[in-house]
């Protein structure tokens, strides 16, 4: 999914990705909760549904439909190169868990090599996108990286962490939302590569 | 028990601001009571510290808040600073709307950010919590944001924006970094508790290749949050755009919260694979950004701005001092973070009064501030002595005490390094700052006197830095002994 994403030239399809994503992540973590029948995984399930996969998107969408952005996406990298890119970081982050982590399960491998590769897939995508809400997806897709690795490397992280992590994500989004209006209504765009008053 | 008080003034204080009836910008009646507050707050974190000397252990309450002598010591470090600037806050802000620059309303959400901004600073030392530890940063940074943007002008949201960006990518790596610790602990300690406590005891057990890279996603990622080089560039134009006050925050005590997040994970890594990966690590990092720190103070023409690489350079100073190890670097290095947080509050104070009233930045159009604002004038001469480390002001001793045991534990080229870059930075500053100091003020400028509010913070960081350079108080020197005994592991 998070290939069909660095492909995605326009912020609906970019959305709509990130909306995947957070399913299939949500399915996954649902199989795990399911198989460890554990309350607490259940309660984390009914969150990351909440939150990513139906508040966040759309809190997305409306910021982008206020602001009229629904063009293009200010592609620094087009799709095949990124394509590429992408291949190519998941392949870097493959080496990095064989050679250096090596974990001894071989599902905690491929596991966690997913999530290195969601994450560095996100970094990817901040990089080479200059739309500011683009950025905040990128942000998201790496946060879910993480939610990955945490829930299949170490069967989640203790409760509190994981709801208050929860939250966090919510307010991040909401004050890039934030941001995002400001820079929208000051600079009528929001190309962050033309944010550059500041230097040195 | 004085972590609750701690912690709950400021919520109040942040509650009361935002109440319909209060008004903080055009009476001075909450910008009082808010000093108070955290005046007995810090008072509260000396308590706290002598409770936990006297009791010679660390206290926790229900497994979630925990306050060892190294968390006194910098609960006790960010509640002065805090205190300070409040302090100053209050004749700030009140210049400010009856300049019209803020609207009362704005005037009521600084103070309720403000605080909302020292609580954030104030839960990272006291939950026991590592991934507690991770969100309350990631709160300081959404909180301070607002705060950095806060004139609502291109470049502060700019500032704000690249801030947040920047921050939030390095701290999901110092997530990672944490998931990590979080999985060795949990398969090879055999328990499931990210506790540092926990951590700690089961750390001989956990898999060493796994620690080597998850303490360096921490470094990398809490290290973007401490400013270091290369991932510092978020830092200049942060502290540039953000208010005076706010600016001695993030420079004085934020930067150190990230360092006090990376020094927990440290001790971790350090009982599993000894101190010898990290060390060099934090020498690596703490060289480089000194170095590129320096460099920059040298051809900066923005005052605020230089004055954040400088913060750039001191954190370099502290990651030196923590990397050479031993008791007296580590020591130097706790020192130095209580010396440059009052060191670079005074400049900031200072400086953020000579930008208002000259209504620049640039240090080539500011021209005769110790003749048109004589006190803050002198302040900015004092602040740039106390801040590169001349005897007899405190940094002076933080700084010595780093290099000598550096140069006594024959690390040669990395204390020749460091007393190089540290040379390069008094120069730059020194001769940075004495030019818009200096020389005929301009035209027509009257001459302006500081608020008692501005007077009374200026003179307690004056007292804090001298009485710390002549000597120590016999109390603080033992919580900072026993402090790094902390960071030692011993």
């Amino acid at each position: 999914m998070a290939f069909a994403m660095v492909a995605a030239k326009r912020m609906s399809a970019l959305i709509f990705g990130f909306r995947a994503q957070s399913f299939f992540l949500f399915l996954l973590t649902f199989i795990l909760a399911f198989r460890e029948n554990s309350t607490q995984l259940y309660f984390i399930t009914t969150m990351l549904f909440a939150i990513k996969v139906v508040l966040v998107p759309n809190f997305l969408r409306r910021v982008a439909r206020r602001i009229k952005v629904n063009e293009d996406l200010g592609l620094s990298a087009n799709p095949t190169v990124s394509i590429f890119a992408a291949v190519l970081l998941s392949y870097m982050a493959y080496l990095f868990t064989g050679k250096i982590l090596s974990f001894p399960g071989e599902f905690e491998n491929s596991a966690f090599f997913v999530s290195l590769s969601v994450t560095m897939i996100g970094i990817f995508l901040m990089m080479a996108r200059m739309k500011a809400l683009a950025q905040i997806i990128g942000l998201l897709v790496m946060e879910n990286g993480m939610f990955l690795a945490a829930a299949s490397v170490s069967g989640g992280m203790p409760f509190i962490v994981e709801i208050a992590i929860f939250f966090d994500i919510l307010l991040v989004v909401i004050i890039l939302g934030v941001f995002v209006f400001k820079i929208n209504k000051l600079f009528t765009h929001i190309d962050v590569d033309k944010l550059t008053e500041l230097k040195g | 028990m004085e972590i609750f008080p701690i912690l709950l003034i400021p919520l109040a204080l942040a509650g009361i601001a935002v109440l319909p009836g209060v008004r903080a910008g055009r009476s001075r009646k909450f910008g009082v009571l808010n000093a108070a507050g955290h005046f007995a707050n810090a008072a509260l974190a000396v308590l706290l510290a002598l409770g936990l000397m006297r009791s010679g252990g660390p206290a926790s309450f229900f497994g979630f808040f925990y306050a060892d002598l190294l968390s006194a010591f910098f609960i006790l470090t960010i509640s002065v600073i805090n205190f300070i600037s409040a302090l100053y806050s209050i004749g700030y802000i009140s210049a400010d709307v009856k300049d019209g620059v803020m609207s009362e309303r704005k005037a009521k959400a600084y103070y309720s950010l403000f605080n909302l901004f020292a609580l954030s600073m104030l839960c990272v030392p006291v939950v026991s919590n590592l991934g507690m530890v991770w969100v309350a940063i990631e709160v300081t940074t959404l909180v301070s944001a607002f705060l950095v943007g806060f004139y609502n002008k291109k470049e502060s949201i700019e500032a704000a924006w690249k801030y947040i960006i920047i921050c939030s990518v390095g701290i999901t790596l110092a997530l990672l970094g944490t998931i990590l610790f979080y999985y060795t602990a949990s398969r090879d300690g055999g328990i499931s508790s990210l506790n540092w406590t926990d951590m700690e005891t089961v750390a001989g057990s956990l898999n060493p290749s796994i620690l080597k890279v998850a303490f360096l996603f921490i470094l990398v990622g809490y290290g973007t949050k401490a400013g270091f080089v290369p991932m510092h560039t978020w830092l200049p134009d942060a502290h540039s755009q953000a208010l005076a006050p706010i600016s001695a925050m993030l420079s004085g005590v934020l930067l150190p919260t990230a360092i006090y997040a990376i020094i927990r994970f440290a001790t971790i890594t350090n009982v599993c694979i000894g101190t010898g990966y990290t060390g060099n690590l934090f020498m690596l990092f703490g060289l480089v950004s000194l170095g590129v720190g320096a460099g920059f103070v040298l051809v900066q023409r923005d005052i605020k701005r230089l004055l954040a690489y400088s913060s750039v350079e001191n954190i370099g100073i502290i990651a030196t001092g923590l990397g050479f190890g031993g008791t007296v670097a580590i020591y130097g290095a706790l020192f130095h973070v209580f010396n440059h947080a009052a060191a670079k509050s005074l400049m900031f104070f200072a400086a953020g009064r000579a930008v208002k009233k000259y209504k620049s930045h640039n240090i080539r159009e500011i021209r005769g501030i110790i003749s048109a604002m004589p006190f803050a004038g002198a302040m900015l001469i004092i602040g740039v002595f106390a801040l590169t480390g001349s005897p007899p002001f405190s940094a002076f001793f933080s700084e010595i005490m780093i290099l000598l045991a550096g140069f006594k534990m024959g690390l040669w080229p990395q204390a020749a390094l460091l007393l190089l870059f540290m040379a390069v930075a008094f120069g730059a500053i020194v001769f940075n700052i004495s030019r818009p100091v200096f020389g005929g003020k301009p035209e027509g400028m009257p001459v302006e006197g500081e608020p008692l509010s501005g007077k009374l913070a200026f003179g307690i960081l004056l007292l804090l830095i001298c009485v710390m350079g002549i000597a120590a108080p016999g109390l603080f020197r033992d919580l900072l002994l026993a402090a790094s005994e902390i960071i030692r592991g011993a």
